[in-house]
Protein backbone atom coordinates (compact mmCIF):
# COMPACT_ATOMS: atom_id res chain seq x y z
CA UNK A 1 0.00 0.00 0.00
CA UNK A 2 2.84 2.34 0.99
CA UNK A 3 4.74 1.43 -2.17
CA UNK A 4 1.68 2.34 -4.28
CA UNK A 5 1.22 5.74 -2.56
CA UNK A 6 4.93 6.54 -3.04
CA UNK A 7 4.70 5.59 -6.65
CA UNK A 8 1.52 7.69 -7.10
CA UNK A 9 3.22 10.69 -5.56
CA UNK A 10 6.21 10.23 -7.85
CA UNK A 11 3.92 9.98 -10.87
CA UNK A 12 2.02 13.12 -9.90
CA UNK A 13 5.26 15.07 -9.35
CA UNK A 14 6.67 13.88 -12.68
CA UNK A 15 3.54 14.99 -14.52
CA UNK A 16 3.57 18.31 -12.63
CA UNK A 17 7.20 19.02 -13.53
CA UNK A 18 6.57 18.09 -17.15
CA UNK A 19 3.57 20.41 -17.24
CA UNK A 20 5.72 23.23 -15.87
CA UNK A 21 8.46 22.53 -18.45
CA UNK A 22 5.85 22.47 -21.19
CA UNK A 23 4.46 25.83 -20.06
CA UNK A 24 7.97 27.29 -20.16
CA UNK A 25 8.52 25.77 -23.62
CA UNK A 26 5.20 27.25 -24.76
CA UNK A 27 6.52 30.70 -23.73
CA UNK A 28 3.80 31.17 -21.12
CA UNK A 29 6.30 33.09 -19.00
CA UNK A 30 6.75 35.66 -21.77
CA UNK A 31 3.86 37.56 -20.15
CA UNK A 32 6.42 38.58 -17.52
CA UNK A 33 8.13 40.78 -20.10
CA UNK A 34 4.88 42.68 -20.74
CA UNK A 35 4.28 42.93 -17.01
CA UNK A 36 7.77 44.30 -16.35
CA UNK A 37 7.33 46.90 -19.12
CA UNK A 38 3.97 47.90 -17.62
CA UNK A 39 5.44 48.35 -14.16
CA UNK A 40 8.47 50.28 -15.43
CA UNK A 41 6.15 52.60 -17.37
CA UNK A 42 4.00 53.10 -14.26
CA UNK A 43 7.02 53.82 -12.06
CA UNK A 44 8.31 56.45 -14.48
CA UNK A 45 5.08 58.06 -15.60
CA UNK A 46 2.79 58.01 -12.58
CA UNK A 47 4.64 60.66 -10.57
CA UNK A 48 2.99 63.58 -12.35
CA UNK A 49 -0.39 61.94 -12.80
CA UNK A 50 -0.78 61.13 -9.13
CA UNK A 51 0.60 64.35 -7.67
CA UNK A 52 3.48 62.52 -6.02
CA UNK A 53 1.40 59.65 -4.59
CA UNK A 54 2.47 57.06 -7.16
CA UNK A 55 3.35 54.26 -4.70
CA UNK A 56 -0.24 53.27 -3.90
CA UNK A 57 -1.20 53.46 -7.58
CA UNK A 58 1.73 51.22 -8.51
CA UNK A 59 0.48 48.73 -5.92
CA UNK A 60 -3.06 48.91 -7.30
CA UNK A 61 -1.98 48.55 -10.92
CA UNK A 62 0.65 45.93 -10.11
CA UNK A 63 -1.58 43.69 -7.99
CA UNK A 64 -4.51 43.91 -10.41
CA UNK A 65 -2.16 43.14 -13.30
CA UNK A 66 -0.82 40.10 -11.42
CA UNK A 67 -4.38 38.85 -11.02
CA UNK A 68 -5.40 39.54 -14.62
CA UNK A 69 -2.23 38.01 -16.12
CA UNK A 70 -2.52 35.03 -13.78
CA UNK A 71 -6.22 34.59 -14.53
CA UNK A 72 -5.53 34.54 -18.27
CA UNK A 73 -2.85 31.89 -17.80
CA UNK A 74 -5.05 29.84 -15.46
CA UNK A 75 -7.98 30.00 -17.89
CA UNK A 76 -6.28 29.54 -21.26
CA UNK A 77 -3.54 27.15 -20.22
CA UNK A 78 -5.84 25.39 -17.75
CA UNK A 79 -8.50 24.51 -20.32
CA UNK A 80 -5.91 23.20 -22.78
CA UNK A 81 -3.98 21.06 -20.29
CA UNK A 82 -6.07 17.96 -20.85
CA UNK A 83 -7.53 18.67 -24.27
CA UNK A 84 -4.07 19.16 -25.84
CA UNK A 85 -2.95 15.73 -24.67
CA UNK A 86 -6.08 14.21 -26.17
CA UNK A 87 -5.76 16.14 -29.41
CA UNK A 88 -2.09 15.19 -29.84
CA UNK A 89 -2.86 11.59 -28.86
CA UNK A 90 -0.07 11.71 -26.27
CA UNK A 91 -2.67 10.71 -23.72
CA UNK A 92 -2.52 7.13 -25.03
CA UNK A 93 1.22 6.96 -24.42
CA UNK A 94 0.73 8.25 -20.89
CA UNK A 95 -2.04 5.82 -19.98
CA UNK A 96 -0.11 2.93 -21.50
CA UNK A 97 2.11 3.36 -18.43
CA UNK A 98 0.90 2.67 -14.88
CA UNK A 99 -0.65 6.13 -14.50
CA UNK A 100 -4.12 6.60 -13.09
CA UNK A 101 -6.37 9.21 -14.64
CA UNK A 102 -6.79 10.94 -11.27
CA UNK A 103 -2.98 11.15 -10.96
CA UNK A 104 -2.82 12.64 -14.42
CA UNK A 105 -5.41 15.34 -13.55
CA UNK A 106 -3.74 16.15 -10.24
CA UNK A 107 -0.27 16.28 -11.80
CA UNK A 108 -1.46 18.62 -14.54
CA UNK A 109 -3.14 20.83 -11.93
CA UNK A 110 -0.05 21.04 -9.72
CA UNK A 111 2.18 21.74 -12.75
CA UNK A 112 0.09 24.74 -13.72
CA UNK A 113 -0.02 25.90 -10.10
CA UNK A 114 3.79 25.81 -10.09
CA UNK A 115 3.84 27.89 -13.29
CA UNK A 116 1.47 30.38 -11.69
CA UNK A 117 3.56 30.48 -8.52
CA UNK A 118 6.70 31.37 -10.48
CA UNK A 119 4.68 33.99 -12.34
CA UNK A 120 3.22 35.72 -9.31
CA UNK A 121 6.50 35.65 -7.41
CA UNK A 122 8.44 37.24 -10.29
CA UNK A 123 5.69 39.81 -10.80
CA UNK A 124 5.62 40.51 -7.05
CA UNK A 125 9.36 41.13 -7.12
CA UNK A 126 8.77 43.49 -10.07
CA UNK A 127 6.19 45.49 -8.09
CA UNK A 128 8.52 45.56 -5.06
CA UNK A 129 11.39 46.94 -7.17
CA UNK A 130 9.09 49.56 -8.68
CA UNK A 131 8.10 50.58 -5.14
CA UNK A 132 11.76 50.91 -4.17
CA UNK A 133 12.28 53.11 -7.26
CA UNK A 134 9.44 55.48 -6.26
CA UNK A 135 10.53 55.46 -2.59
CA UNK A 136 7.41 53.58 -1.52
CA UNK A 137 9.34 50.82 0.21
CA UNK A 138 6.98 50.85 3.21
CA UNK A 139 4.30 49.17 1.05
CA UNK A 140 6.49 46.23 0.03
CA UNK A 141 5.65 44.26 3.16
CA UNK A 142 1.91 44.74 2.70
CA UNK A 143 1.76 43.59 -0.95
CA UNK A 144 3.02 40.06 -0.30
CA UNK A 145 -0.01 39.08 1.76
CA UNK A 146 -2.21 40.16 -1.11
CA UNK A 147 0.01 38.32 -3.62
CA UNK A 148 -0.39 35.11 -1.62
CA UNK A 149 -4.17 35.54 -1.76
CA UNK A 150 -4.01 36.17 -5.51
CA UNK A 151 -2.05 32.94 -5.95
CA UNK A 152 -4.62 31.01 -3.92
CA UNK A 153 -7.40 32.50 -6.05
CA UNK A 154 -5.56 31.39 -9.19
CA UNK A 155 -5.25 27.84 -7.88
CA UNK A 156 -9.05 27.72 -7.52
CA UNK A 157 -9.49 29.18 -10.99
CA UNK A 158 -7.14 26.54 -12.42
CA UNK A 159 -9.24 23.81 -10.81
CA UNK A 160 -12.37 25.37 -12.33
CA UNK A 161 -10.71 25.45 -15.77
CA UNK A 162 -9.70 21.78 -15.46
CA UNK A 163 -13.22 20.81 -14.37
CA UNK A 164 -14.86 22.48 -17.37
CA UNK A 165 -12.24 21.12 -19.77
CA UNK A 166 -12.89 17.59 -18.52
CA UNK A 167 -16.28 17.52 -20.26
CA UNK A 168 -16.35 20.47 -22.65
CA UNK A 169 -14.49 21.98 -25.59
CA UNK A 170 -11.56 24.35 -24.84
CA UNK A 171 -13.37 27.45 -26.13
CA UNK A 172 -16.52 26.80 -24.12
CA UNK A 173 -14.45 25.85 -21.07
CA UNK A 174 -12.53 29.12 -21.26
CA UNK A 175 -15.78 31.06 -21.48
CA UNK A 176 -17.36 29.20 -18.56
CA UNK A 177 -14.24 29.63 -16.43
CA UNK A 178 -14.16 33.33 -17.20
CA UNK A 179 -17.81 33.66 -16.15
CA UNK A 180 -17.03 31.79 -12.95
CA UNK A 181 -14.15 34.21 -12.31
CA UNK A 182 -16.43 37.23 -12.78
CA UNK A 183 -19.41 35.88 -10.83
CA UNK A 184 -17.10 34.49 -8.15
CA UNK A 185 -15.99 38.04 -7.44
CA UNK A 186 -19.50 39.42 -7.44
CA UNK A 187 -21.44 36.68 -5.68
CA UNK A 188 -21.50 38.47 -2.32
CA UNK A 189 -22.64 41.75 -3.89
CA UNK A 190 -25.25 39.95 -6.00
CA UNK A 191 -26.59 38.22 -2.90
CA UNK A 192 -26.88 41.59 -1.13
CA UNK A 193 -28.56 43.05 -4.19
CA UNK A 194 -31.05 40.17 -4.33
CA UNK A 195 -31.86 40.67 -0.64
CA UNK A 196 -32.83 44.24 -1.48
CA UNK A 197 -35.08 43.20 -4.36
CA UNK A 198 -37.55 41.41 -2.11
CA UNK A 199 -38.03 38.47 -4.50
CA UNK A 200 -37.81 35.12 -2.69
CA UNK A 201 -36.69 33.34 -5.84
CA UNK A 202 -33.91 35.89 -6.44
CA UNK A 203 -32.75 35.56 -2.84
CA UNK A 204 -32.71 31.75 -3.11
CA UNK A 205 -31.02 31.78 -6.53
CA UNK A 206 -28.20 34.10 -5.48
CA UNK A 207 -27.84 32.29 -2.16
CA UNK A 208 -27.20 29.07 -4.12
CA UNK A 209 -24.77 30.88 -6.44
CA UNK A 210 -23.00 32.35 -3.42
CA UNK A 211 -22.25 28.98 -1.88
CA UNK A 212 -21.96 26.87 -5.02
CA UNK A 213 -19.51 29.00 -6.97
CA UNK A 214 -16.10 29.85 -5.53
CA UNK A 215 -16.30 33.03 -3.48
CA UNK A 216 -13.31 34.81 -4.93
CA UNK A 217 -14.10 38.04 -3.06
CA UNK A 218 -12.39 36.35 -0.08
CA UNK A 219 -9.13 36.72 -1.99
CA UNK A 220 -9.48 40.41 -2.87
CA UNK A 221 -7.10 42.32 -0.66
CA UNK A 222 -5.59 44.62 -3.28
CA UNK A 223 -7.23 47.87 -2.20
CA UNK A 224 -6.30 47.19 1.41
CA UNK A 225 -2.69 46.39 0.45
CA UNK A 226 -2.45 49.74 -1.36
CA UNK A 227 -3.33 51.34 1.98
CA UNK A 228 -0.54 49.49 3.76
CA UNK A 229 -2.78 46.85 5.37
CA UNK A 230 -1.74 43.23 5.86
CA UNK A 231 -4.14 40.25 5.94
CA UNK A 232 -4.46 38.69 9.40
CA UNK A 233 -3.34 35.12 10.13
CA UNK A 234 -6.95 33.83 10.50
CA UNK A 235 -7.78 35.39 7.14
CA UNK A 236 -4.79 33.77 5.41
CA UNK A 237 -5.40 30.47 7.18
CA UNK A 238 -9.08 30.46 6.21
CA UNK A 239 -8.23 31.40 2.63
CA UNK A 240 -5.68 28.57 2.35
CA UNK A 241 -8.13 25.99 3.72
CA UNK A 242 -10.96 27.27 1.51
CA UNK A 243 -8.70 27.05 -1.58
CA UNK A 244 -7.57 23.52 -0.70
CA UNK A 245 -11.11 22.29 0.03
CA UNK A 246 -12.73 23.93 -2.98
CA UNK A 247 -9.96 22.88 -5.39
CA UNK A 248 -10.08 19.31 -4.01
CA UNK A 249 -13.83 19.13 -4.68
CA UNK A 250 -13.38 20.38 -8.24
CA UNK A 251 -10.43 18.08 -8.92
CA UNK A 252 -12.32 15.11 -7.54
CA UNK A 253 -15.27 15.80 -9.85
CA UNK A 254 -12.84 16.37 -12.75
CA UNK A 255 -11.11 13.05 -12.05
CA UNK A 256 -14.46 11.22 -11.88
CA UNK A 257 -15.58 12.71 -15.21
CA UNK A 258 -12.18 12.09 -16.74
CA UNK A 259 -12.23 8.45 -15.61
CA UNK A 260 -15.38 7.80 -17.61
CA UNK A 261 -14.19 9.72 -20.64
CA UNK A 262 -13.66 7.86 -23.89
CA UNK A 263 -10.71 9.21 -25.88
CA UNK A 264 -11.61 7.56 -29.15
CA UNK B 1 22.55 43.12 -54.47
CA UNK B 2 20.67 39.87 -54.85
CA UNK B 3 16.91 39.55 -55.10
CA UNK B 4 16.40 38.60 -51.46
CA UNK B 5 18.41 41.58 -50.14
CA UNK B 6 16.52 43.88 -52.47
CA UNK B 7 13.23 42.59 -51.05
CA UNK B 8 14.42 43.32 -47.49
CA UNK B 9 15.55 46.84 -48.43
CA UNK B 10 12.28 47.59 -50.22
CA UNK B 11 10.28 46.20 -47.30
CA UNK B 12 12.30 48.37 -44.89
CA UNK B 13 11.71 51.48 -47.01
CA UNK B 14 8.02 50.66 -47.23
CA UNK B 15 7.79 50.25 -43.44
CA UNK B 16 9.53 53.57 -42.77
CA UNK B 17 7.39 55.40 -45.33
CA UNK B 18 4.31 53.70 -43.96
CA UNK B 19 5.02 54.87 -40.41
CA UNK B 20 5.75 58.40 -41.62
CA UNK B 21 2.38 58.37 -43.42
CA UNK B 22 0.66 57.05 -40.28
CA UNK B 23 2.28 59.80 -38.21
CA UNK B 24 1.11 62.48 -40.63
CA UNK B 25 -2.36 61.00 -40.95
CA UNK B 26 -2.79 60.78 -37.19
CA UNK B 27 -1.98 64.47 -36.83
CA UNK B 28 -4.25 65.32 -39.75
CA UNK B 29 -7.16 63.41 -38.20
CA UNK B 30 -6.50 65.02 -34.81
CA UNK B 31 -6.59 68.48 -36.38
CA UNK B 32 -9.79 67.75 -38.26
CA UNK B 33 -11.60 66.14 -35.37
CA UNK B 34 -14.98 67.67 -34.67
CA UNK B 35 -14.64 69.15 -31.20
CA UNK B 36 -17.25 68.26 -28.66
CA UNK B 37 -19.37 70.98 -27.12
CA UNK B 38 -17.86 72.33 -23.90
CA UNK B 39 -20.83 71.14 -21.86
CA UNK B 40 -20.04 67.54 -22.87
CA UNK B 41 -16.79 67.58 -20.96
CA UNK B 42 -18.67 68.53 -17.81
CA UNK B 43 -21.38 65.94 -18.23
CA UNK B 44 -22.30 64.39 -14.90
CA UNK B 45 -20.56 61.14 -14.07
CA UNK B 46 -22.56 58.18 -15.29
CA UNK B 47 -21.11 55.72 -12.83
CA UNK B 48 -21.24 56.28 -9.11
CA UNK B 49 -18.57 54.88 -6.86
CA UNK B 50 -20.92 53.31 -4.35
CA UNK B 51 -22.76 51.46 -7.15
CA UNK B 52 -19.51 50.13 -8.57
CA UNK B 53 -18.44 48.75 -5.22
CA UNK B 54 -18.51 44.97 -5.27
CA UNK B 55 -18.79 44.74 -9.08
CA UNK B 56 -15.26 45.56 -10.26
CA UNK B 57 -13.65 42.20 -9.45
CA UNK B 58 -11.99 43.53 -6.31
CA UNK B 59 -10.26 46.37 -8.16
CA UNK B 60 -11.98 49.09 -6.12
CA UNK B 61 -8.62 50.58 -5.16
CA UNK B 62 -7.56 50.87 -8.79
CA UNK B 63 -10.90 52.48 -9.73
CA UNK B 64 -10.52 54.87 -6.78
CA UNK B 65 -7.06 55.84 -8.04
CA UNK B 66 -8.49 56.37 -11.50
CA UNK B 67 -11.21 58.74 -10.23
CA UNK B 68 -8.70 60.56 -8.08
CA UNK B 69 -6.26 61.00 -10.99
CA UNK B 70 -9.21 62.18 -13.09
CA UNK B 71 -9.95 64.81 -10.44
CA UNK B 72 -6.36 66.08 -10.63
CA UNK B 73 -6.44 66.17 -14.43
CA UNK B 74 -9.89 67.74 -14.44
CA UNK B 75 -8.95 70.69 -12.24
CA UNK B 76 -5.56 71.02 -13.93
CA UNK B 77 -7.12 71.19 -17.39
CA UNK B 78 -9.66 73.75 -16.15
CA UNK B 79 -6.82 75.93 -14.88
CA UNK B 80 -4.72 75.50 -18.03
CA UNK B 81 -7.63 76.23 -20.38
CA UNK B 82 -8.69 79.26 -18.33
CA UNK B 83 -8.51 82.48 -20.33
CA UNK B 84 -7.78 84.48 -17.17
CA UNK B 85 -4.10 84.04 -16.31
CA UNK B 86 -4.39 85.90 -13.00
CA UNK B 87 -7.18 83.82 -11.48
CA UNK B 88 -7.30 83.61 -7.72
CA UNK B 89 -6.39 80.22 -6.25
CA UNK B 90 -8.62 81.14 -3.34
CA UNK B 91 -11.71 81.37 -5.55
CA UNK B 92 -11.92 78.84 -8.35
CA UNK B 93 -15.65 79.30 -8.96
CA UNK B 94 -15.11 81.25 -12.21
CA UNK B 95 -13.60 78.04 -13.65
CA UNK B 96 -16.81 76.14 -12.80
CA UNK B 97 -15.08 72.88 -11.80
CA UNK B 98 -18.35 71.33 -10.67
CA UNK B 99 -17.23 67.72 -11.25
CA UNK B 100 -14.36 67.92 -8.78
CA UNK B 101 -16.51 66.89 -5.84
CA UNK B 102 -18.22 63.96 -7.65
CA UNK B 103 -14.82 62.65 -8.75
CA UNK B 104 -13.42 62.82 -5.21
CA UNK B 105 -16.64 61.46 -3.72
CA UNK B 106 -16.53 58.47 -6.09
CA UNK B 107 -12.89 57.93 -5.35
CA UNK B 108 -13.41 57.86 -1.59
CA UNK B 109 -16.53 55.69 -1.88
CA UNK B 110 -14.43 53.06 -3.64
CA UNK B 111 -11.48 53.39 -1.28
CA UNK B 112 -12.52 55.08 1.97
CA UNK B 113 -8.89 55.18 3.09
CA UNK B 114 -7.56 57.15 0.11
CA UNK B 115 -6.05 60.01 2.13
CA UNK B 116 -4.64 61.80 -0.91
CA UNK B 117 -8.19 62.38 -2.20
CA UNK B 118 -9.35 63.83 1.13
CA UNK B 119 -6.28 66.08 1.33
CA UNK B 120 -6.71 67.28 -2.24
CA UNK B 121 -10.41 67.90 -1.66
CA UNK B 122 -9.84 69.77 1.60
CA UNK B 123 -7.27 71.98 -0.09
CA UNK B 124 -9.05 72.75 -3.34
CA UNK B 125 -12.78 72.37 -2.67
CA UNK B 126 -13.00 75.34 -0.24
CA UNK B 127 -12.18 77.55 -3.23
CA UNK B 128 -15.26 76.14 -5.01
CA UNK B 129 -17.83 75.04 -2.44
CA UNK B 130 -17.03 75.10 1.27
CA UNK B 131 -19.96 72.86 2.25
CA UNK B 132 -18.75 70.12 -0.13
CA UNK B 133 -15.24 70.43 1.28
CA UNK B 134 -16.65 69.94 4.78
CA UNK B 135 -18.79 66.98 3.62
CA UNK B 136 -15.80 65.22 2.06
CA UNK B 137 -13.53 65.81 5.05
CA UNK B 138 -16.17 64.72 7.56
CA UNK B 139 -16.67 61.58 5.46
CA UNK B 140 -12.90 61.05 5.68
CA UNK B 141 -13.02 61.40 9.45
CA UNK B 142 -15.92 58.93 9.68
CA UNK B 143 -13.94 56.41 7.60
CA UNK B 144 -10.58 57.10 9.26
CA UNK B 145 -11.34 58.15 12.83
CA UNK B 146 -7.70 57.78 13.90
CA UNK B 147 -6.32 60.30 11.43
CA UNK B 148 -5.50 63.59 13.19
CA UNK B 149 -4.51 65.09 9.84
CA UNK B 150 -8.14 64.99 8.67
CA UNK B 151 -9.16 67.02 11.74
CA UNK B 152 -6.39 69.46 10.84
CA UNK B 153 -7.84 69.73 7.32
CA UNK B 154 -11.36 70.22 8.71
CA UNK B 155 -10.01 72.94 10.99
CA UNK B 156 -8.33 74.53 7.98
CA UNK B 157 -11.61 74.59 6.00
CA UNK B 158 -13.52 76.20 8.88
CA UNK B 159 -10.68 78.67 9.46
CA UNK B 160 -10.73 79.60 5.76
CA UNK B 161 -14.47 80.11 6.11
CA UNK B 162 -13.72 82.42 9.11
CA UNK B 163 -15.68 80.09 11.41
CA UNK B 164 -13.00 80.09 14.10
CA UNK B 165 -15.09 78.37 16.79
CA UNK B 166 -15.75 75.34 14.57
CA UNK B 167 -12.10 75.34 13.52
CA UNK B 168 -11.10 75.28 17.19
CA UNK B 169 -13.53 72.40 17.81
CA UNK B 170 -11.94 70.41 14.97
CA UNK B 171 -8.45 70.98 16.39
CA UNK B 172 -9.72 70.13 19.88
CA UNK B 173 -11.05 66.80 18.61
CA UNK B 174 -7.92 66.05 16.57
CA UNK B 175 -5.42 66.81 19.33
CA UNK B 176 -6.86 64.03 21.49
CA UNK B 177 -5.93 61.37 18.93
CA UNK B 178 -2.82 59.26 19.43
CA UNK B 179 0.14 60.63 17.53
CA UNK B 180 -1.35 64.12 17.09
CA UNK B 181 1.47 66.71 17.09
CA UNK B 182 1.60 69.60 19.58
CA UNK B 183 0.79 71.87 16.64
CA UNK B 184 -2.86 70.76 16.96
CA UNK B 185 -3.05 72.05 20.55
CA UNK B 186 -1.46 75.37 19.52
CA UNK B 187 -3.91 75.76 16.63
CA UNK B 188 -6.91 75.00 18.84
CA UNK B 189 -5.88 77.87 21.14
CA UNK B 190 -4.91 80.21 18.27
CA UNK B 191 -8.27 79.76 16.58
CA UNK B 192 -10.08 81.00 19.69
CA UNK B 193 -7.76 83.90 20.52
CA UNK B 194 -6.52 85.16 17.13
CA UNK B 195 -8.32 83.13 14.46
CA UNK B 196 -8.10 85.75 11.75
CA UNK B 197 -4.51 86.79 12.33
CA UNK B 198 -1.79 86.58 9.77
CA UNK B 199 0.41 84.69 12.20
CA UNK B 200 -2.18 81.91 12.55
CA UNK B 201 -2.37 81.69 8.76
CA UNK B 202 1.41 81.44 8.54
CA UNK B 203 1.54 78.59 11.07
CA UNK B 204 -1.30 76.83 9.20
CA UNK B 205 0.37 76.96 5.79
CA UNK B 206 3.80 76.10 7.15
CA UNK B 207 2.31 73.00 8.72
CA UNK B 208 0.64 72.04 5.42
CA UNK B 209 3.89 72.57 3.56
CA UNK B 210 5.76 70.38 6.01
CA UNK B 211 3.31 67.54 6.56
CA UNK B 212 1.04 67.08 3.56
CA UNK B 213 2.40 64.62 1.03
CA UNK B 214 0.78 65.76 -2.19
CA UNK B 215 2.37 68.29 -4.49
CA UNK B 216 -0.82 70.31 -5.11
CA UNK B 217 -1.28 71.02 -1.40
CA UNK B 218 2.37 72.02 -1.08
CA UNK B 219 2.09 74.34 -4.10
CA UNK B 220 -1.00 75.94 -2.61
CA UNK B 221 0.66 76.36 0.80
CA UNK B 222 3.79 77.86 -0.79
CA UNK B 223 1.67 80.31 -2.74
CA UNK B 224 -0.24 81.34 0.38
CA UNK B 225 2.99 81.82 2.34
CA UNK B 226 4.29 84.10 -0.43
CA UNK B 227 1.04 86.03 -0.26
CA UNK B 228 1.46 86.47 3.51
CA UNK B 229 5.08 87.59 3.05
CA UNK B 230 3.90 90.12 0.46
CA UNK B 231 1.30 91.46 2.91
CA UNK B 232 4.02 91.87 5.55
CA UNK B 233 6.24 93.61 2.97
CA UNK B 234 3.45 95.99 2.01
CA UNK B 235 2.69 96.86 5.63
CA UNK B 236 6.34 97.72 6.23
CA UNK B 237 6.73 99.66 2.95
CA UNK B 238 3.53 101.65 3.56
CA UNK B 239 4.62 102.52 7.11
CA UNK B 240 7.94 103.73 5.71
CA UNK B 241 6.20 105.73 2.96
CA UNK B 242 3.95 107.34 5.58
CA UNK B 243 6.95 108.29 7.73
CA UNK B 244 8.75 109.70 4.68
CA UNK B 245 5.68 111.76 3.70
CA UNK B 246 5.35 113.15 7.22
CA UNK B 247 9.01 114.12 7.28
CA UNK B 248 9.36 115.49 3.73
CA UNK B 249 5.84 116.78 3.17
CA UNK B 250 5.59 114.81 -0.09
CA UNK B 251 5.42 111.25 -1.29
CA UNK B 252 8.65 109.47 -2.21
CA UNK B 253 9.38 109.79 -5.93
CA UNK B 254 10.70 106.24 -6.23
CA UNK B 255 12.36 103.29 -4.53
CA UNK B 256 15.73 105.04 -4.40
CA UNK B 257 14.39 107.51 -1.83
CA UNK B 258 13.02 104.97 0.61
CA UNK B 259 15.41 102.07 0.05
CA UNK B 260 17.90 103.29 2.72
CA UNK B 261 14.98 103.55 5.19
CA UNK B 262 13.66 100.08 4.34
CA UNK B 263 17.01 98.53 5.13
CA UNK B 264 16.43 99.38 8.81
CA UNK B 265 13.01 97.73 8.89
CA UNK B 266 12.72 94.33 10.49
CA UNK B 267 10.31 91.95 8.76
CA UNK B 268 8.62 89.00 10.51
CA UNK B 269 10.51 85.70 10.53
CA UNK B 270 13.83 87.59 10.18
CA UNK B 271 13.27 88.13 6.45
CA UNK B 272 14.77 90.99 4.43
CA UNK B 273 13.25 92.83 1.49
CA UNK B 274 13.95 91.33 -1.92
CA UNK B 275 15.56 93.85 -4.27
CA UNK B 276 16.07 93.30 -8.01
CA UNK B 277 18.89 94.54 -10.27
CA UNK B 278 17.11 97.86 -10.93
CA UNK B 279 16.92 98.54 -7.16
CA UNK B 280 13.17 97.98 -6.99
CA UNK B 281 11.63 96.12 -4.08
CA UNK B 282 10.07 92.94 -5.44
CA UNK B 283 7.42 90.59 -4.08
CA UNK B 284 8.22 86.90 -3.28
CA UNK B 285 7.41 85.97 -6.90
CA UNK B 286 10.09 88.43 -8.13
CA UNK B 287 7.73 91.10 -9.54
CA UNK B 288 8.33 94.70 -8.32
CA UNK B 289 5.74 96.31 -6.08
CA UNK B 290 4.26 99.48 -7.54
CA UNK B 291 3.82 102.79 -5.67
CA UNK B 292 0.55 104.59 -6.28
CA UNK B 293 1.63 108.25 -6.07
CA UNK B 294 -1.96 109.49 -5.62
CA UNK B 295 -2.49 107.55 -2.39
CA UNK B 296 1.24 107.19 -1.64
CA UNK B 297 0.81 103.49 -0.98
CA UNK B 298 2.63 100.45 -2.32
CA UNK B 299 0.67 97.61 -3.90
CA UNK B 300 1.17 94.30 -5.66
CA UNK B 301 2.52 94.88 -9.18
CA UNK B 302 0.06 94.33 -12.04
CA UNK B 303 2.19 91.53 -13.50
CA UNK B 304 2.38 89.58 -10.28
CA UNK B 305 0.51 86.30 -9.86
CA UNK B 306 -0.27 87.25 -6.25
CA UNK B 307 -3.79 88.57 -5.65
CA UNK B 308 -4.05 92.39 -5.54
CA UNK B 309 -3.63 93.80 -2.04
Amino acid sequence: MKVRSNSALKTILTIALNTFREAVRDRVLYNLVIFVLLIIACAILLGDLTDGNEARTIVNIGLNAILIFGAFIAIFVGVSLVSKEIEKRTVFAIFAKPVRRSEFVLGKYLGLCLTLLVNVVVMGVGVSLALVYVKGGSLIYSIWGSILLIFLELTILTAVAILFSSFSSPALSALLTFFTFVIGHMSASLRDLAAGLGSKFAVFFFEVIYYLLPNLAHYSFRTEAANGMVPTSPMIGGAVIYAIVYSSILLLVSALIFRRRNFK
Amino acid sequence: MNKSSLQYVLSGIFLVLGFIAVFGLSNYLERNRVSLPEAYQDEDLTLQGKRLKGYVLGAEGLMADWYWMQSLQYLGSKIISSKNENFDLGDLRPLNPRLLYPYLDNSTELDPKLMAAYTFGATMLPAIDTSKAIDLTEKGIANNPDSWNLYHLLGYIHWRNKDYEKAAQAYDAGMKLPGAPSFMRIMAASMRTQGGSRETARVMYKQMLASDPDAQTKTNAEFRLKELDALDDLDAINATLKAFTERQGRCASGWSEILPLLQNVKLPEGRSFLIDSSDSVVDPTGIPYSIDRSTCKAQIGPESTLPPS
